[in-house]
């Protein structure tokens, strides 16, 4: 991943940051000190541009990230080469005293970090930040959450997620692991919005297949018959994949999106796509 | 017009100072690191206030349009408990080396102890090693010679003048700082420090070069406009807008540019205000604030 990492840098970077990334990583490799760690980690800012991103469509983890978390994931990768003790104390020693960038570049490079088990905390408590951009290095595109998790830190996550308007969709793990504690506590989030006159992103429906008791049915139902054209899609979804049979009554009403649902056209994929896109055009308007 | 004060300390203030700093247009500043008027007991409420230099307050000075830098060290007061010191020293490489860090500061003599000496002195060793300015602190008392030995002090280490910000300066102290290639740079404080009429025969009598106008704005009786105000005193007294754009803006930005973590490109885009609102109408910097100017931008919701 290091090298991949490096060549795509490489192909846009200013090339006096690419060798000088190069070098370090070499003298790192050979010789790793905490001190010229500390300064390659945050002088990254002082040698690329946090404004320019990295390009490798074949490789779409890394696929857009800026400069400064690119070249600090590859440096975290030759940290992730040294013995256990080393390792967890420089990781922490960063990690504690590190900005929004830094931390962003940190929480990105976790699925390639070793000792895991001793990251699911700092992991954990980097949600509980107030800064989006945080809260998505952990929570989106990554599959640590998935893999590490308990339910109570998963469904705190995705609960998170739906109230700051995050796309459910690029949450690894999210068709997989859903339950029932996080279905009912989706269903009173949205009777809380309802009753304030608010909506629930239709994405969060997701995490209920499976588990429709007679509440969460009618949940459901409601969306079927919603005006706006994205829930009823997600009623559609859960129709089409829920295997007790108690919402086949709503099979007629939903007729044109069970349709696209089977030409393809229509999936979590594409509705969190498109909610996704919705997001972004509010925020710029 | 715009103004960089290159000296404030905003985790000692409020938000309301936030909004007067913006709508009298200062675009950029430096948040030195400092003592905080009780004495730190342990390193670990030293990370939290670097971390809170780099972060939090970034962040706060960010939703008001105004860019924050900061200088990461040790101040001489605390550089006398040696324990502490030590663990702060070896805490300083995680941050010296962070985007937005311009300098190691404030550092310098307090009371002019040997402790202070031995932390100046690793501390303008750190400055080299990452090639970063060197913001200093001066001392209140016997300020005359504690200033020429810090300069002193930094030479002996080999530390190029051009890349220290000497600050505190007065009458007795600004001569030999610009003799020997140091920027000299004067905080306009009320009553302990230096008023802005002093200031004003100050640039008469030495020009503009290598002359820095701050705040120093703290927990203290202080003024986070003083350099707007200072400015506009200026312009009432005559000194040409070049040369108050000069101390007032080019001349922090070139001396902390050197670090490479600050530059105009960073704020680009932002407008500044009127110079005109500033120094011909007497609403803006003299009864106090044009209310309405600032909160207008800050709707609450």
């Amino acid at each position: 991943m290091r090298d991949t990492l490096i060549d795509t840098i490489a192909a846009s970077a200013n090339p006096d940051a690419v060798s000088w990334l190069r070098e370090t990583i070499s003298g790192l490799s050979e010789n790793f000190e905490k001190r010229p760690f500390y300064y390659a980690f945050s002088g990254v800012s002082r040698r690329f541009d946090k404004a320019a991103t990295i390009h490798s469509p074949e490789n779409p983890l890394i696929d857009g990230w800026d400069e400064y978390r690119a070249a600090r994931v590859a440096l975290l990768l030759v940290l992730a080469e040294q013995d256990k003790e080393v390792f967890l104390e420089t990781f922490f020693a960063v990690l504690n005293t590190a900005d929004i960038r830094e931390q962003i570049a940190l929480f990105s490079a976790l699925r390639w970090m070793p000792h895991q088990e001793d990251l699911i905390e700092p992991a954990v408590d980097g949600l509980r930040s107030n800064i989006v951009d945080i809260y998505d290095a952990i929570a989106l595109d990554n599959p640590f959450p998935q893999q590490h998790f308990t339910d109570e830190a998963w469904n705190q996550m995705v609960l998170k997620a739906i109230f700051i308007s995050r796309p459910l969709y690029r949450i690894a793990g999210i068709a997989e692991r859903k339950n029932q504690l996080l279905a009912e506590a989706i269903s009173d989030l949205a009777h809380e919005r309802w009753a304030a006159g608010r909506a629930i992103t239709p994405e969060a429906w997701r995490s209920c297949i499976g588990f429709l008791d007679d509440r969460i049915a009618g949940d459901i139902r409601k969306m079927a018959q919603s005006e706006n054209s994205d829930d009823r899609s997600a009623a559609a979804l859960v129709v089409s994949e829920d295997s007790s049979g108690v919402l086949e009554d709503l099979r007629g009403a939903l007729q044109p999106e069970l349709e696209s649902i089977e030409s393809g056209s229509l999936t979590w994929h594409t509705l969190g796509k498109t909610m996704e896109e919705k997001l972004v055009r509010k925020s710029l308007t | 017009m715009r103004f960089f004060d290159s000296h404030v300390h905003m985790v000692s203030r409020t938000t309301d100072d936030y909004q007067r700093m913006a709508a009298a247009g200062v675009t950029a500043i430096i948040e030195p690191s400092f003592w905080q008027g009780q004495p730190r007991t342990e390193v670990g409420t030293f990370k939290d206030y670097f971390n809170s230099l780099i972060g939090f307050e970034r962040f706060r000075a960010s939703q008001f349009g105004i860019q924050h830098y900061c200088t990461i060290g040790l101040n001489p007061k605390e550089a006398n408990n040696e324990k502490l010191a030590e663990a702060v020293l070896e805490l300083m490489p995680l941050y010296i080396c962070k985007e937005g860090v311009v300098g190691i500061g404030e550092i310098g003599f307090d009371d002019q102890t040997k402790a202070e000496e031995k932390y100046l002195i690793k501390q303008a060793e750190l400055a080299l090693e990452a090639d970063l300015p060197i913001q200093i602190h001066t001392p209140h008392r016997d300020k005359k010679k504690g200033t020429i030995r810090t300069m002193d002090v930094l030479e002996d280490v080999g530390i190029d003048p051009r890349k220290v910000i000497i600050d505190h300066n007065n009458e007795e102290t600004v001569k030999e700082v610009l003799d020997r290639g140091y920027w000299s740079a004067f905080t306009i404080y009320p009553h302990t420090k230096l008023g802005n009429e002093r200031m004003v025969e100050l640039m008469l009598e030495y020009g503009a070069e290598q002359i820095v106008v701050d705040s120093a704005a703290d927990w203290g009786i202080s003024d986070p406009l003083a350099v707007p105000k200072t400015a506009a005193l200026m312009k009432d007294r005559g000194i040409s807008l070049e040369k108050i754009e000069q101390v007032t803006y080019h001349n922090p930005l070139a001396a902390y540019g050197q670090s490479g973590q600050v530059s105009e490109k960073d704020w680009d885009g932002s407008e500044g205000i009127d110079p005109s609102a500033l120094f011909e109408g007497n609403t803006l910097l003299r009864g106090g604030m044009d209310v309405d100017t600032a909160m207008s931008q800050y709707l609450i919701e």
